[in-house]
């Protein structure tokens, strides 16, 4: 997988949302996954997660070192006093994490793509849910648009 | 919705501090493996202190605790160091993460509007302001912290039946006796308590989340699971590695958020200090000490009562060498933190 090969670096707005096209998506956790040039993936929030998290007050990661399955926490984010986990939208070792967010949770809502990066993840051999991820610009349109349809329509973001 | 047709409703009581804060916990984990929303109340046997998951114990005065003889528990919930004592009834509503809006400002609004309906049946004109704040007027009357555990949402909130401002300030770390009484006189303006009758409160609480969920309420005690889990609490909470909480880099300045919006603020280079009160981000109190203000301390300090925290920055900046100082300073402040 690397988005860069199959589409241009481009930067869309979907609904309102910024979104970046040579990027992969976890759309039911709000992630983002870039490929790195050394094999790891890089792991941020996306544009709707930061929308419906409020203001961030706390993050925290776990451990370089940690082993993850897709679907496990890997660190906690604190918003408006409520605590949740944040998760994991790929399998592997955490081998690094950034403490500029954790120092200062708001550069994830300046900027989400690129300094506000949380994790960096070495994904596990053989992994399967890589491919599960969203990508392309046609798919990421398509699927980003009916979450925010969906939000909508559920009230959870206003019309 | 729901997975039963049953809200659980547990009243512990009066419990010890430990208990006040690991029987919600076990509870949460009961609803993330499946059993009913559950609503408990219970009120804390003496005073103790918790924190919230992500802060640093640096923030609470742990001698001052400890020479009181006043307990500390980290929670699993957020916001900040709490004092508790048995002049509040503290509630807890626990849901499935799935029943609740899948946006935290929504879901605390939707958790919270039955906290509202009960205060009102009670006689207490309560709102929730645009910052989420459970309010009357422009004063805090309720104190709440939210999570996501394991597969349960909760919000845990308190009915201020009377409230000890000292206490509460007391337990706070502060760089000086002035920050502190400054703190003290913030939370004596900017929150309440509501003196109402809490059998009452109580009761309206459960019909309020009864209708929320749309199901009946019903007397309920702990599973033998959640009993088990119960112990399993017990003993994390009285583990100093799980009290210690998570590493994190202490922040330039001494800030503490009294209610949403407004906080106490102080900073020093060990040369120049400022200490401020802050409300929706205008300066309410101030107080500088500079060597090279000399005399003209007291017409500083009035010149920044009211002006927003960039204006009294650089209105600072225009007050010579000590002025500049105090301006840096005082750019550490962080709203967002309010």
């Amino acid at each position: 997988m690397n988005p860069e090969e199959d589409h241009p670096v481009s930067d869309l707005t979907i609904e309102g949302f910024a979104v970046r096209a040579d990027l992969a998506y976890d759309l039911e956790r709000h992630m983002w996954v870039a490929d790195r040039d050394d094999g790891r993936l890089r792991v941020g929030m996306d544009t709707l997660g930061v929308e419906t998290s409020g203001t961030l007050a706390h993050l925290d990661f776990v451990d370089v070192g940690t082993v993850l399955e897709r679907g496990e926490p890997f660190g906690t984010l604190e918003a408006e006093k409520f605590v949740g986990p944040l998760v994991a939208p790929v399998a592997g070792v955490v081998v690094a994490v950034n403490t500029a967010v954790t120092d200062d949770p708001g550069v994830v809502e300046r900027e989400p793509f690129d300094g506000g990066w949380m994790i960096e993840i070495s994904p596990s051999a053989g992994a399967t849910d890589i491919a599960e991820l969203v990508r392309g610009v046609d798919a990421i349109t398509e699927r980003f648009r009916a979450r925010v349809a969906e939000y909508r329509r559920d009230g959870v973001l206003a019309e | 919705m729901p997975p039963t047709d049953h809200l659980r409703v547990a009243d512990f009581g009066t419990v010890s501090p430990l208990r006040s804060q690991t029987l919600w916990h076990a509870i949460a984990d009961g609803v993330s493996a499946g059993g009913p929303p559950t609503l408990s109340f219970l009120r804390p046997r003496r005073p103790y202190v918790s924190i919230g998951y992500h802060r640093r114990m640096s923030e609470v005065d742990v001698d001052e605790c400890a020479r009181r003889g006043w307990p500390v528990y980290r929670r699993m919930v957020g916001g900040g160091p709490v004092y508790l004592d048995d002049g509040q009834l503290f509630f807890q509503i626990t849901v499935p993460m799935r029943a609740v809006p899948p946006s935290r400002p929504r879901a605390l609004r939707w958790l919270l509007a039955p906290v509202i309906d009960a205060y009102r049946a009670v006689g207490v004109d309560a709102e929730i302001d645009d910052r989420l704040e459970i309010v009357v007027g422009d004063r805090k009357v309720c104190g709440y912290g939210a999570g996501q555990i394991g597969d349960a949402a909760i919000v845990v909130g308190n009915l201020i039946e009377t409230f000890d401002h000292d206490a509460a300030a007391a337990v706070l770390r502060v760089p000086s006796p002035e920050a502190r009484a400054e703190l003290a006189r913030l939370m004596r303006r900017y929150v309440a308590a509501t003196p109402a009758d809490p059998a009452a409160f109580r009761d309206a609480a459960i019909a309020a989340f009864a209708a929320r969920l749309a199901v009946e309420p019903r007397a309920g005690e702990l599973t033998g699971t959640e009993l088990t889990r119960l112990d399993e609490l017990d003993r994390r909470f009285v583990d100093p590695a799980w009290l210690a909480g998570p590493d994190r880099p202490a922040p330039a300045a001494w800030q503490v958020k009294v209610r949403a919006g407004v906080f106490a603020f102080a900073a020093s280079d060990g040369r120049t200090t400022i200490m401020a009160g802050v409300d929706g981000g205008r300066l309410v109190g101030v107080r500088l000490s500079d060597p090279t203000l000399n005399g003209a301390t007291a017409a500083v300090q009035s010149s920044l009562l009211g002006l927003d925290l960039a204006s009294a920055a650089t209105t600072l900046e225009n007050s010579g060498a000590g002025g500049r100082r105090l301006s840096s300073l005082l750019r550490l402040a962080e709203p967002r933190r309010s």
